[in-house]
């Protein structure tokens, strides 16, 4: 555990989000106006290179090699687009972020739309987010008129306009290509890719897509550093701290921070999460989010970090651990899982479209007693079907937790197949 | 040029080109739904799966150009199952109407499931269904058969310029419609017929009048304008059904406009003229000739040739009044306003020109008049016309004591004319046309002509009193 | 024909219009501010919303159609969007549902007859680690039970 959080020691406190806050405790602009009168871009890229950021939207690439892939020559302008679409079941962290520091964001975001040379960044956020909405153009207003925004920004020559832009409830306006979709005015469904969304993304313009806590990593890692940011990582390849969203059969839920690599799932759990309510025995742990595939009480001893979730079987995700007590039904978990994924389905390609619903029927027969025997055999037949098949990734996520149910908690189905168990 | 392997075959490509395309090359045919070379590529339907080396995942060829050195596989197992299980997908709610369908015959998902698919259903849920919209005149929407290729989308938005066909909702529930029971405006309908994939969107022209195995093709061109669009006549029993658009990457690229489509209906109409008549009373056609000799013979009529004619029939035309009228003027009409090619220009974005002729071009690199430079005529007019002339150009200038009809008329068109000489109509015979890009192109016989009609070379010839051989063209 | 959209919609748009390269970018804010006025987006206001972006009606209906948060149906005047999803399932959300619906007298999907409640299952809110919550209109109600819910509806009641 850190003693000195990045963000997390900010949280709760709404008097924490002014800019006058920010300007006093968190050194805020600083590294901005460093950048913006010292520093050229590809050093900005070089630093976050050396940071070992990575996404912290869910897939874990690394920050500094997506931005290197922005053309430095472009005919066309470039864009760098914020995904505050936090949608994936368990996430609430960028939340956080946007409600108490968001002049961290619009930091980030100014360091970041300098070193790919974007003159208008974009924060496309999710609709529900109504309230953080508001409260980052309250922000964005606050920097314009201190002049950390608009033009000329520290009499560096350098422009830069931000605009929040509302989505209006779809999980997949989280894929950066049906995001994109979204924000010019299109139904948001993803793309083929090739093209990326690197050579042609908003408007057909070259374009950077990055979660919001990544871009919020941005001020700290250039005032402390791409070396020592690297270093606060507890392991390699991954720098910097996480931000956890810890929810389920715990006592205390919430968002916290850990330096990334420095905790296993056990260890969050209990230090963290002050360990499983009701006296329970723990059942299961959702490491990721609800897209990845699920771990037993018994899996829990690994480092919860990207590469050491990967070599398990499942993935860091959006870094939502989603605790499961004894008591809990995973048919009808899974089942709930499902729906989510079939009513979230773009529908643009067949697995996805006719095999999520298909899915979801199975599941729903499974859990009335209407299945029969080789049903279950089907259901992780048609899962196989869907993942690895799909034009973007929620096919994966569908799949995916279907298969590690089924993997890990066979007897539960069986059960309900056979009919010694009823559903309530 | 660069090369790549495909099921141990190595191909040639240029770069650009997609799997799809460099298969074809190498004999090899990859099933595809939303793929159309005509529309942009969007990897939907996950039909046209591959295998290529170093890649993990299973491609899709549509989305996916050919690299140096790149060995791609499509019949190994893991196709053979990603084709399979997209197949089961498409069929889980596909309803089993090929007794009743009109694609049956000619639907890529019959021909997909039939080589891809599996001869069993594991699906046992209720089946998704729809309610359809009325879309208007000339196509048929059954949704619950549709397969969600989005090929009639992108059609709409990119070919035709409409954005009348939208997908509404999202997932499993995608209904593909139109909006509030607009029926499709577009002049280009009848494409959604030949791209849909399945028969949820079907030619209402062509609903449950053949089937399609049963149709005899014979390629030609549209005689609709003078784009010259390269067409397709299917028929039966001498009976034509349908006419569809042919591939021809200069011209028409994939398609034909809705006016074309249906053009041939008035050839089979009950009201076109099919027997020689005087005013109104049908006679032989040894009096017709005879008739025709009486009022010709020795004299100066005025000739008005339609350019929907084939420069043979132009040229045959020309050669006898030469030969037996010399110093009779002939003129050719077509579309009001549009009497040269100079004055021939697009009606839209698309394909559709201002000439309603095919031949405006041809007639005029042959050297014959247009109708505008008419000045006086004769007591006796000759029009000679293959059908889609429009009369009334000529009938408006032109004043004449006798008036001739020689080709395709019908009823109600031939009020004031004394004698009528019935010819055949363009498919019902070869010939040349000259498009408005100067491109010469045949016509071909799809259908015998009724045997009582005439061609236009065998009846100037017995006008000429020449000997005919029987049936000459 | 009478605008359903007041001048506060078209200044609204006209501010936000340099923000962005395309007219038709500007579609998902158009809804956004047009359901905000109107309540909810009958055909009519879509209609305006395509002429003001210069579209044909049927891509407004098709992109109004594809996000959950466009109410193409009239809804109550109080909106109860009840998450079910992982997290809130985990910590009582379908206690929670069955008692709205028994208290409402409503079943989910539907608008209570008097217009003042609709209740809606929606999927995951991004208020996971202060689960159950639910959404009244725009607003997050978090950390829920059946005794805050009850509350909750009682005060909407009486507001009327």
């Amino acid at each position: 555990m850190v003693h000195e959080t990045l963000f997390a020691q900010h949280f709760w406190k709404d008097s924490n989000r002014t800019l006058s806050y920010y300007l006093e405790n968190m050194q805020g602009y600083q590294s901005a106006k460093k950048v913006l009168k010292e520093m050229k871009p590809d050093q900005v890229i070089e630093e976050v290179k050396k940071a070992n950021l990575r996404g912290r939207g869910g897939a874990g690439f690394p920050m500094g090699m997506k931005w290197s892939f922005i053309p430095k020559a472009s005919e066309k302008p470039k864009y760098l687009v914020c995904n505050a679409d936090e949608s994936e079941p368990g996430t609430c962290k960028d939340r956080q972020i946007m409600r108490y520091t968001p002049h961290v964001l619009i930091e980030g975001l100014l360091i970041g739309s300098y070193a790919i040379g974007c003159k208008h960044a974009y924060i496309y956020i999710r609709g529900e987010y109504v309230r953080e909405a508001k409260l980052l153009n309250e922000a964005i207003d606050e920097a314009y008129e201190k002049g950390y925004l608009g033009k000329n920004i520290f009499d560096s020559g350098y422009d830069l306009d931000i605009t929040v832009h509302r989505g209006a409830g779809a999980y997949i306006c989280g894929e950066e290509t049906g995001l994109l979709n979204s924000l010019e005015g299109k139904r948001g469904e993803p793309r083929v890719k090739p093209p990326f969304p690197a050579i042609s993304g908003a408007f057909s313009c070259p374009t950077a897509v990055n979660n919001v806590e990544s871009i919020a990593n941005v001020p700290y890692l250039i005032r402390m550093g791409g070396e020592a940011f690297a270093q606060l990582g507890k392991i390699d390849k991954s720098g910097g701290t996480r931000l956890i969203s810890l929810s389920g059969h715990i006592k205390t839920p919430g968002v916290y921070e850990i330096q990334a690599g420095s905790m296993t799932i056990r260890q969050i759990i209990d230090e963290l999460g002050g360990g499983i309510i009701g006296g329970k025995k723990l059942k299961a742990v959702i490491p990721g989010g609800s897209s990845s595939p699920i771990l037993t009480a018994d899996e829990i001893d690994v480092v919860y970090d990207v590469e050491p979730l990967m070599k398990v079987g499942t993935m860091m995700g959006s870094a939502a651990i989603m605790v499961i007590h004894e008591d809990t039904d995973l048919v009808k978990l899974l089942l709930r899982i499902t729906k989510f994924y079939a009513h979230e389905s773009c529908g643009q390609c067949t697995p996805c479209r006719e095999g999520c619903h298909w899915m979801e029927s199975i599941l729903h027969k499974i859990l009335h007693g209407e299945a029969r025997p080789t049903d279950l055999e089907l259901l992780v037949d048609v899962a196989q079907n869907i993942g690895g098949k799909t034009l973007c990734a929620l096919g994966d996520a569908a799949a995916g937790p279907v298969i590690s149910f089924v993997k890990k908690f066979r007897p539960e189905f069986e059960s309900y197949i056979k009919g010694q168990k009823k559903y309530a | 040029m660069p090369k790549c392997t495909i099921d141990g075959k190595e191909v040639e490509f240029t770069p650009g080109e997609n799997l799809i395309t460099v298969a074809k090359r190498a004999g090899v045919e990859i099933p595809v739904f939303c793929y159309h070379p005509g529309l942009t590529v969007v990897a939907q339907c996950r039909m046209c799966y591959v295998e290529i080396e170093k890649m993990p995942k299973l491609q899709t060829a549509c989305s996916t150009n050919a690299g140096e050195g790149m060995v791609v596989k499509t019949q190994s197992d893991p196709v053979v199952k990603g084709r399979a299980g997209t197949m089961e997908f498409l069929l889980l709610n596909h309803p089993l109407d090929c007794p009743i369908c009109d694609k049956s015959g000619e639907c890529d998902l019959q021909d997909n499931s039939y080589g891809y698919g599996s001869a069993n259903m594991r699906h046992s849920e209720e089946r998704r269904t729809y309610v359809d919209v009325d879309m208007g005149p000339v196509i048929e929407k059954n949704m619950n058969r549709c397969i969600h290729c989005t090929r009639c989308i992108r059609f709409g938005e990119e070919v035709a310029g409409i954005h009348e066909m939208v997908a509404i909702k999202r997932g499993n529930n995608i209904d593909i419609t139109t909006i509030d029971g607009d029926p499709l405006k577009t002049l280009y309908a009848g494409n959604y017929a030949d791209i849909c994939p399945t028969g949820s969107l079907t030619l209402r022209d062509f609903r449950f009048r053949k089937r399609a195995w049963m149709l005899k093709k014979t390629p030609t061109v549209c005689e609709g304008c003078s784009k010259g669009c390269n067409m397709e006549v299917q028929q039966e029993g001498n009976i034509i059904y349908r006419c569809v658009p042919r591939e021809n990457l200069e011209i028409n690229k994939y398609w034909m406009c809705d006016e074309g489509r249906m053009n041939y209906h008035y050839t089979q109409d009950g009201n076109r003229i099919l027997a020689p008549r005087s005013k109104s009373n049908a006679i032989s056609w040894d009096e017709a000739i005879e008739a025709l000799k009486e009022k010709i013979t020795g004299k100066k009529p005025t000739f008005l040739a339609g350019s929907d004619l084939t420069q043979e029939e132009l040229k045959t035309l020309s050669e006898y009044i030469n030969a037996y009228h010399s110093g009779s003027h002939l003129y050719h009409f077509g579309t009001e306003g549009v009497f040269t090619a100079s004055q021939d220009a697009p009606l839209d974005k698309i394909l559709r020109m201002k000439s309603k002729t095919s031949n405006l071009m041809g007639a005029e690199k042959l050297g014959i008049k247009p109708i505008s430079e008419f000045s006086s005529s004769s007591d006796t007019v000759i029009i000679v016309r293959g059908g889609r002339a429009d009369l009334k150009v000529a009938l408006s200038r032109v004043k004449a004591k006798n008036l001739i009809g020689v080709g395709v008329f019908l009823e109600n068109e031939v009020e004031n004319f004394d004698l009528i000489l019935p010819g055949t109509a363009f498919t019902e015979k070869d010939g040349t046309i000259v498009n408005h890009q100067g491109r010469e192109q045949k016509i071909k016989r799809a259908i015998l002509p009724k045997s009582t009609v005439k061609t236009l070379s065998e009846v100037l010839m017995l006008a000429a009193n020449k000997k005919t051989k029987v049936g000459a063209a | 024909m009478t605008k359903l959209l007041s001048e506060k919609f078209y200044t609204a748009m006209k501010k936000l219009e340099p923000r962005y390269p395309t007219k038709k970018a500007l579609i998902l804010p158009a809804l956004h501010q047009a359901q905000e006025e109107y309540g909810w987006l009958p055909k009519e206001v879509l209609g305006e919303v395509a002429e003001y972006i210069g579209v044909h009606s049927a891509q407004i209906r098709e992109v109004a159609s594809f996000y959950t948060m466009y109410n193409l149906n009239p809804v109550g005047k109080n909106h109860l969007k009840i998450c079910t999803n992982v997290a809130c399932c985990l910590r009582g959300a379908d206690e929670l549902m069955n008692f709205a619906e028994k208290k409402l007298g409503i079943k989910c999907g539907e608008t209570t007859a008097d217009g003042m409640f609709s209740l809606t299952e929606e999927e995951c809110l991004g208020a996971c680690t202060t689960a159950p919550a639910m959404m009244a209109n725009d607003d997050y109600i978090e950390e829920l039970d059946v005794n805050k819910l009850n509350q909750y509806i009682e005060k909407m009641k009486a507001s009327k």
